[in-house]
């Protein structure tokens, strides 16, 4: 489903941010990212959704080769993977309901089905009482939970949630890691990255772990080593 | 279609909640349509007004009743044979007598007093010119001799101040009226250019956030643009109101000014409504939308 082979990223700053990465993710698995601050987990997330360019090596995503992808199709690429990130980048003047129907109504989905759609997906992410709040009137856990929704409604083979739980107490993010599981128990491939210790070694998953710009370690059933 | 009323819908979202800067870029663009209008208008009404007074300018050279009709003859020869001049023509005493009753035809007492006595109009020389500026100089051959004694008056001077304030108003309009209207063309699209990058800057995180939930450039561009266009449809309702009142209000005292000859502004406005209209919406719109293209430039780069 994700493939990387030999993915070098340099910024203009000269810093090596990724170095040679070769990595594969087979359709259904749920892989946990591990790394400190700075050490490329969010480069891997922003080459995955082209948001830069790798210097060096290709890299695949469900069939797509993005060395030859046009740049103007980047956002029909974007509908086909969803993203999670720390800070949630839900749109403020928004509710609940309309963050999520944002995702839909760029793609030209029609309202009837957007008012089907939406609450169907709340209702997997247990937020069905609160589409008409504003991200400010819900928690933080309630915000990620809207995100992750924002980013399923798609229907995506593809979830990439960088470091949903950066921004949450232990209780909401275990809520959230619950919820990331499911979406992979009926079919989802997940990418979670994260650098929070007892997340990882108690989620029994496959760990790649990442240092410096290199993948340094892949475990199948891994834990937190730094 | 459906992303098209959805990118109307935005963009009239934006327009609200971006009040305060709404009004700021509405009103720099109704002033800017109404200096150029106003111009516009003035500079049509005022060209206009001086085409109706040069057909209407007859320099009239009134002739006493001693002058020979060989004298005359020579006097309407040299005349003609000048190239500033249009046409020459001679009108007998008789009739300008013929003209003085048809003119006054439903006034029985002016008619009576001329009955019984020697018809007292005198024969004139009519001249048209092409150029009214070079009215002087044609006028200046009554005064030479051998005409200054068949010649009793001429009646140019009469005109002549309407004509001069015509022409140094045209002249003062052409040339104040580009130059204006292209500073406050800038100075609007420099506002509106600016108003609509504060209203982008302030929701740069927005655009990042569209981008990333997979948004093409045209669907965030789209609002953007419309609120443009926007500033120029209802900056064009409220100029072409304000013009109206303005010509309604000063029509008369111009009218007045130039002692009543076919400068009628409010005319002109009245009878050019729908291409003045069409002239303030194009230029609105244009402005409108181009700030908007130029102010979304830096933000649209982003992958």
């Amino acid at each position: 489903m994700i493939h990387l082979e030999g993915v070098t990223k340099k910024y203009a700053n000269k810093k090596v941010a990724l170095d040679n990465i070769n990595l594969d993710i087979g359709a259904r698995e749920f892989v946990v990212l591990v790394g400190q601050s700075g050490a490329g987990k969010s480069t891997i997330v922003k080459l995955l959704n082209m948001e830069e360019v790798p210097t060096k090596g290709t890299i695949k995503v469900g069939g797509i080769n993005y060395l030859d992808f046009p740049k103007r199709n980047i956002p029909y690429l974007r509908r086909k993977i969803g993203i999670v990130y720390q800070d949630f980048k839900l749109l403020p003047k928004k509710n609940v309901f309309e963050n999520i129907a944002y995702a839909l109504e760029v793609a030209g989905v029609p309202t009837s089905q957007i008012k089907e759609r939406v609450p169907k997906i709340l209702q997997l992410v247990g937020l069905s009482k609160n589409s008409k709040c504003m991200p400010d009137e819900i928690s933080g856990g309630e915000r990620q939970r809207v995100a992750i929704a924002r980013a399923l409604v798609h229907q995506p083979k593809i979830l990439i949630a960088d470091e949903p739980t950066g921004n949450l107490d232990p209780k909401n993010s275990w809520g959230i890691i619950d919820l990331l599981l499911k979406i992979n128990s009926f079919g989802t491939t997940v990418l979670l990255s994260t650098h929070d210790k007892e997340i990882v070694n108690n989620l029994k998953k496959r760990v790649l772990t990442i240092s410096k710009g290199k993948i340094i370690k892949d475990q199948k059933i891994g834990k937190y080593d730094l | 279609m459906i992303t098209f009323w959805r990118i109307i819908k935005a963009g009239f979202t934006n327009f609200v909640r971006n009040g305060v800067l709404s009004f700021a870029s509405t009103t720099i663009m109704v002033l800017t349509l109404l200096t150029l209008s106003t111009f516009f208008i003035l500079n049509v009404a005022l060209t206009s007004g001086i085409e109706a007074i040069q057909n209407k300018i007859d320099v009239s050279a009134y002739l006493n009743d001693s002058a020979k009709e060989q004298q005359i003859l020579e006097l309407q020869n040299k005349l003609a044979s000048l190239s500033e001049v249009k046409s020459v023509k001679f009108v007998s005493k008789d009739e300008a007598l013929e003209r003085y009753k048809i003119q006054n035809a439903g006034r029985k007492e002016l008619l009576e007093s001329l009955e019984g006595i020697d018809n007292p109009l005198p024969a004139s020389l009519e001249v048209k010119v092409y150029d009214p500026a070079k009215l002087e100089q044609v006028t200046s051959v009554f005064d030479e001799d051998g005409a200054k004694e068949l010649v009793r008056k001429v009646s140019y001077k009469e005109n002549k101040v309407v004509i001069d304030k015509l022409f140094s108003a045209t002249e003062f309009i052409k040339r104040i009226g580009i130059g204006a209207t292209l500073v406050f063309g800038l100075v609007a699209l420099i506002i509106v250019y600016n108003t609509i990058r504060i209203a982008i800057f302030s929701q740069k995180d927005d655009i990042e956030i569209m981008k990333l939930v997979g948004a093409t450039n045209w669907f965030i561009r789209g609002p953007f643009i419309f609120e443009g266009v926007l500033y120029g449809v209802i900056a064009t309702i409220i100029s072409m109101l304000a013009l109206s009142a303005l010509l309604f209000y000063s029509g008369p005292a111009m009218n007045n000014y130039f002692g009543g000859v076919g400068v009628d502004t409010t005319n002109y406005l009245q009878s050019n409504v729908p291409m003045i209209f069409l002239m303030q919406l194009g230029i609105g719109i244009l402005i409108g939308i181009s700030s908007s293209l130029l102010a979304l430039r830096k933000y649209l780069k982003l992958r």
